[in-house]
């Protein structure tokens, strides 16, 4: 009998879940280990998994590339960029760092001014300008070797149209300087802005020996174990095998958060919803998810650390909003909430580990909405002290602990419903037609409360809400994608042109039988500058992705323009179908009427709000006016009365 | 929900974070939907929310000139006595606008029963508005009529879409008429978003519940205001600063500024300033309300909600038809770009002068640089150096004070236009020195390849941004042809093979160097 084992590793633990060819899903955790996460993943894998033959794969969400990034901890490298053109990293995109703090300054660029080397060569939109010699390209190899990078990035201008300058350099560097590895921006991220494809390109060269040295020692580990080499999932939510992600190394900034929204997105599927918001509120901060069609949303774009990272990704806002969200008065007289968080150390007060500042957890240890029973063991509730420190706050107000209590919950509540309403209105999603799917450990406790903030009716909270990352690792299907530029009209591309491409692109993520292929476009008007992705079945010829762009246009702005659209690039996806699980009510007591607690065994109970319900790492507020009904599945599905 | 009638303290943040939020939506609609690379790419464009008596409760701003200006607009529709469902459009600058390529879409939102409950606008910067010379930023104009056609407020749209003939005559007086119904397009799908947005929030907080929470909100800004004001301590200083020339002229043109904090309200008292003059560098009061807005709003905390609130604090005079409050017919094209830049500057002198701990200068202008050729126009605005803080070292190659535009790509606009950029650089060493660093400007040098003509519309070319408590100034800014320096403002005919070169001015020091 095999097992599909997914880990994820955050801060605090490393979670591991393991589910088997029937689809039994078991969750376990171990501490994780910052300084090499593979130790931690390690001691999940002795402590929890099945003896190494029944292990059929092995995939690991990892934050080796958003803490590097964090911490600027990466490789030396040398950025070889068109004479003209050496400053953009300096330059970005020439808007400050805050519109009113003029002081601020942006992160600092990931190659340091000195070490970016200028290759004599231009090229056009009409072609090459300027040819880059041999002779040339040889100079610009020794200059590059002469400052002895770790690994070389190449950005040139238009290299988006025309890759042959950057190839004719990467050979010259690389006869120069065996065995170090050089990144080229025509491979990393094909698409034209020169400051997004030159900065993706440098974070790609300034992850990637690090992650291959961290990749290489966990295959080791696990080969040890007799177990299989892991996969790694990708910040656009496909497993990428250890020896391949090695070499996409920009793309695994946010493969941790991609975890958590596919997670989502599984139980969102097998509770039976196509269209889904979710949200996983942990202690400092909040991610926020969109999902549909069963699936994460994945689109283009976004930054890591500053840094701008311009490759398909799970679409994942965070918002500095938590459970350790402190409140306080502000010069204004008005409550606030955060974005200062008393993290896990010292904490909300209720936990007595030294916390003296009210937190949006005191707010609901006041109300009564967590019970001391349920967060742990070994841990007594503070109720005296969260109410205390609660009514300091209430005190100048003139207001009672338990109406400031509430006002902390429903300013935090406000906060994260801005960020689920960015995420679906501006692609065009009307909240109201979502599932809110909440986890994380205080995601169940806000759920009604952001809900009823965006007139959202129902609510899922998924089983194994504490490891739900991990429960989408383990599912989550291979995937690969290609991208290619295109900048043309839609009337200078062809029915067959546009099919070849999409076969290209296809081949080289390795289409085979069972596998899907899935291809989007970005596209716009001429003269727009903001690309929507369009996905498109390329049977339909050049005309029906036209029809296809024209009506999502009408559907998001509201108009369509009577000029024609053009196509920026086109990419291919190829996956895999997500391992088939079933999960189900099958361990523990199930429900007990008399402590509200649900254990996750076998229960058909109805709880009609205003309730709370005890869930294994987290509690169930059911707000007034929300019914709450046990799920076969495990977890609850929550509904507006009415 | 709560039913008193004084508005909860506790609930102020809740329901700020529900107008910002629907004025966000407004400006992410607009930004994708546009056309001119000036909303798109630079967003240059504002979006914002009015209750039913035209105070404005909201704005997504992504530039600060737009900061109060727009509580004109609505005031000069409001005028009209608009119906629900009315949109209307203007850009007169005497009658709620700034200046011509900024234009303006007023939405009033109605109820259900037909009554007037808010405004929904949306200004941008649309990339032509007719005029003597492409892109609708001449240098040398003299009259407002030179530089485009002047709309006063006038009902474009109403419930059943756009008024053809209305639409028509502004389109027939632009020379891109399709990018700009496209821009105008998104200009009302904005506007649209906000109607939706307040109608729903009206809904969930009920009619009498709004109102409060908009009473409640300006008061709390305008609180917060005070606040800080008040920790000035009735600090006082002036200043004198000056724009080199009207684009007619080479003559300096005095801006001068007299503050005072009284308590917690700040007098600003412009009284000492130019007299309109006769080239486009003039603007209208509602700029120079930007501008004070601003100034103060640099003093407040990140998180502090736009609004009305802000101004309130501020005791403003600025004498009748001086450069800075210019009436009808002035020319005003570059006032909202240079002039205001110029009146920020003179304030943040005359708050250091209060001792008060302000950045040195930072580069003071936004470079405007148009190109335009047969069939084609292009404008763009440079960043600079930053002036440098009492916290390190001002920020290099950024827009500063009342812009805060993105660059062109360069791959996009070699694509779009008859032009090569040949260097696009840090101006390294241009920042003043000192304790800390003024910021770098940049060097831009763009190449011709058809026929065409630019213009440019820059300062910082004679004086250069002051350093502060001992620091130096920052390297003034400098156009070349063909290598050959050429004015700060000019218009010329170019051939191809010419080079433009522009190098912006570099941030004043901060503090004496040691040693």
């Amino acid at each position: 009998m095999s097992v599909s084992i997914g880990i994820d590793v955050g801060g605090t633990f490393t979670d591991i879940v393991l589910v088997d060819v029937q689809g039994n899903a078991v969750a376990g955790k171990v501490l994780s280990t910052p300084s090499d996460q593979g130790e931690g993943v390690e001691q999940a894998l002795r402590a929890h998994a099945p003896s190494a033959e029944r292990v059929n794969r092995i995939v690991h969400g990892t934050t080796v590339v958003t803490n590097l990034l964090l911490e600027r901890s990466g490789a030396r490298m040398v950025l070889c960029a068109t004479r003209g053109a050496t400053d953009l990293l300096e330059l970005r995109r020439q808007d400050r760092a805050s519109l009113y703090d003029l002081s601020m300054h942006h992160p600092p660029a990931l190659v340091a001014p000195s070490d970016v080397v200028a290759a004599d060569e231009r090229v056009a939109p009409e072609g090459v300008v300027r040819e880059l010699t041999a002779a040339h390209a040889a100079e610009v190899a020794q200059m590059v070797a002469e400052r002895r990078p770790d690994i070389v990035a190449i950005a040139l201008l238009h290299a988006f149209a025309f890759a042959d300058h950057e190839r004719l350099l990467a050979t010259h560097v690389r006869a120069r300087l065996p065995g170090v590895d050089v990144v080229c921006s025509s491979d990393v991220l094909p698409e034209i802005r020169e400051y997004e494809r030159t900065a993706t390109t440098c974070c790609e060269a300034y992850a990637r020996p690090r992650v291959a040295r961290y990749l290489s020692g966990l295959t080791g580990r696990l080969r040890a174990l007799g177990m299989p080499a892991p996969g790694v999932v990708s910040s656009s939510g496909g497993i990428v095998p250890a020896d391949r992600a090695a070499e996409a190394a920009a793309s695994l900034a946010l493969s941790g958060p991609a975890g958590g929204v596919s997670g989502a997105a599984l139980v969102a599927r097998l509770a039976g919803f196509d269209d889904a918001l979710s949200i996983d509120i942990g202690g400092t901060s909040a991610d926020v998810g969109l999902i549909l069609h069963g699936e994460p949303l994945v689109e283009a774009g976004g930054e890591v650390a500053g840094i701008p990272i311009a490759l398909p990704r799970v679409l994942v806002e965070t918002v500095s909003a938590g459970g350790g969200s402190i409140g306080w008065i502000d010069d204004g007289g008005a409550l606030r909430v955060g974005p200062r968080s008393a993290g896990s150390v010292p904490g909300p007060v209720a936990f007595g580990r030294g916390g003296t500042q009210p937190t949006v957890t005191d707010a609901h240890v006041v109300l009564g909405n967590i019970s001391a029973s349920r967060i742990s063991a070994n841990l007594s509730l503070d109720v005296h002290g969260a109410r205390q420190a609660i009514q300091e706050l209430a005190g100048p107000l003139g207001a009672s602990a338990e109406r400031t209590a509430q006002a902390m919950i429903a300013t935090a509540d406000a906060a994260m419903a801005r960020a689920l309403r960015r995420v679906s209105v501006e692609r065009g999603v009307d909240p109201r037609r979502c599932v809110l799917v909440a986890f994380g450990g205080a995601g169940p406790l806000h759920a009604c409360g952001l809900a009823d903030a965006l007139d959202m009716r129902r609510i899922l909270i998924p089983p194994h809400a504490g490891v739900l990352s991990a429960l989408g690792l383990a599912v989550a299907p291979a995937r690969r994608s290609a991208t290619r530029s295109m900048m043309r009209a839609s009337t200078a591309i062809s029915d067959e042109r546009l099919r070849r491409t999409v076969a290209e692109l296809a081949a080289t993520c390795d289409l085979a039988p069972g596998r899907h292929l899935a291809a989007v476009a970005r596209m716009r008007f001429q003269g727009q500058g903001h690309e929507m992705e369009i996905p498109f079945d390329p049977a339909e010829g050049i005309d029906g992705l036209v029809r296809q762009f024209r009506h999502r246009h009408f559907g998001r702005y509201g108009f369509v323009l009577s000029v024609d659209p053009v196509v920026v690039s086109v990419r291919a996806t190829v996956s895999d179908d997500a391992l088939p699980v079933a999960l189900a009510r099958t361990h523990g007591i199930g429900w007990d009427p008399l402590t509200a607690s649900d254990d996750g065994g076998p229960s058909d109970a109805r709880v009609v709000g205003r309730a709370t319900i005890a869930l294994p790492n987290a509690t169930l507020l059911v707000a007034d006016g929300w019914t709450a009904r046990a799920l076969p599945i495990g977890g609850w599905l929550v509904e507006k009365e009415g | 929900m709560n039913e008193t009638r004084e508005f909860d303290p506790l609930a102020l943040s809740v329901v700020g974070h529900a107008v910002s939020m629907v004025a966000e939506e407004m400006g992410t609609l607009l930004e994708r939907g546009a056309l001119s690379p000036n909303i798109r790419e630079r967003r240059d464009a504002s979006c914002a929310l009015f209750d039913a008596h035209g105070r404005m409760i909201a704005q997504a701003a992504h530039i600060p000139v737009h900061l109060g200006a727009m509580p004109e607009s609505v005031r000069a529709v409001r005028e009209c006595q608009p119906r629900a469902g009315d949109v209307y459009l203007l850009n007169d600058p005497f009658r709620g606008g700034s200046h011509l390529p900024d234009l303006t879409l007023v939405e009033a939102i109605g109820a259900d029963d037909g009554t007037v409950i808010g405004f929904a606008a949306v200004r941008a910067h649309h990339a032509d508005v007719g005029g003597m010379s492409p892109g609708s930023m001449p240098q040398g104009a003299t009259e407002l009529m030179q530089e485009g056609i002047v709309i006063p407020p006038i009902r474009v749209a109403g419930a059943d879409g756009w008024i053809a003939d209305v639409l028509a005559l502004v389109l027939a007086n632009v020379r891109t008429p399709e990018e700009r119904r496209g821009d105008l397009e998104a200009q009302r799908a904005a506007c649209a978003a906000g109607r939706d947005g307040w109608r729903a929030l009206r809904a969930r907080l009920g009619a009498a519940r709004l109102v409060e929470a908009c009473d409640a909100l300006l008061d709390y800004t305008e609180r917060r205001a005070r606040a800080t004001i008040r920790r000035l301590d009735g600090a006082s200083g002036s200043a004198r600063d000056q724009l080199e020339g009207d684009g007619v002229s080479e003559s300096d043109i005095v801006v001068a500024v007299a503050i005072a904090a009284h308590g917690d309200c700040l007098r600003i008292d412009f009284t000492g300033t130019a007299p309109a003059v006769a080239g486009n560098v003039n603007c209208p009061l509602a700029v120079t309300r930007a501008a004070c807005v601003f100034a103060l709003r640099t003093m407040l905390e990140d998180d502090v909600p736009t609004n009305d609130g802000i101004a309130r604090a501020i005791d403003l005079i600025v004498p009748h038809g001086c450069a800075i409050n210019a009436v009808w017919p002035s020319a005003v094209a570059a006032g909202n770009v240079e002039m205001s830049q110029r009146i920020t500057d003179t304030l943040f002198a005359a708050f250091a002068d209060a001792g008060v701990v302000v950045p040195a200068q930072g580069q003071g202008t936004m470079n405007n640089i148009t190109f335009g050729g047969a069939g084609w126009t292009f404008y763009e605005t440079l960043g600079g150096g930053q002036g440098a803080s009492m916290c390190g070292d001002g920020p290099s190659a950024v827009h500063v004070g009342m812009s805060n535009t993105r660059n062109t790509p360069i791959e996009s606009l070699e694509l779009a236009y008859p032009l090569r950029i040949d260097e696009y650089a840090i101006r390294r060493q241009s920042g003043g020195g000192g304790k800390h660093r003024g910021g770098d400007g940049v060097v831009r040098r763009y190449r011709v390849l058809e026929p065409c003509t630019v213009t440019l519309l820059t300062e910082r070319r004679r004086h250069a941004p002051a350093g502060a408590y001992g620091g130096f100034p920052g390297q003034p800014g400098r156009n070349l042809l063909n290598g050959v320096p050429i004015p700060a403002k000019c218009r010329m005919l170019l051939q191809p093979g010419d080079v433009v070169t522009v190098e912006t001015p570099g941030g004043g020091g901060w503090g004496q160097a040691a040693g």
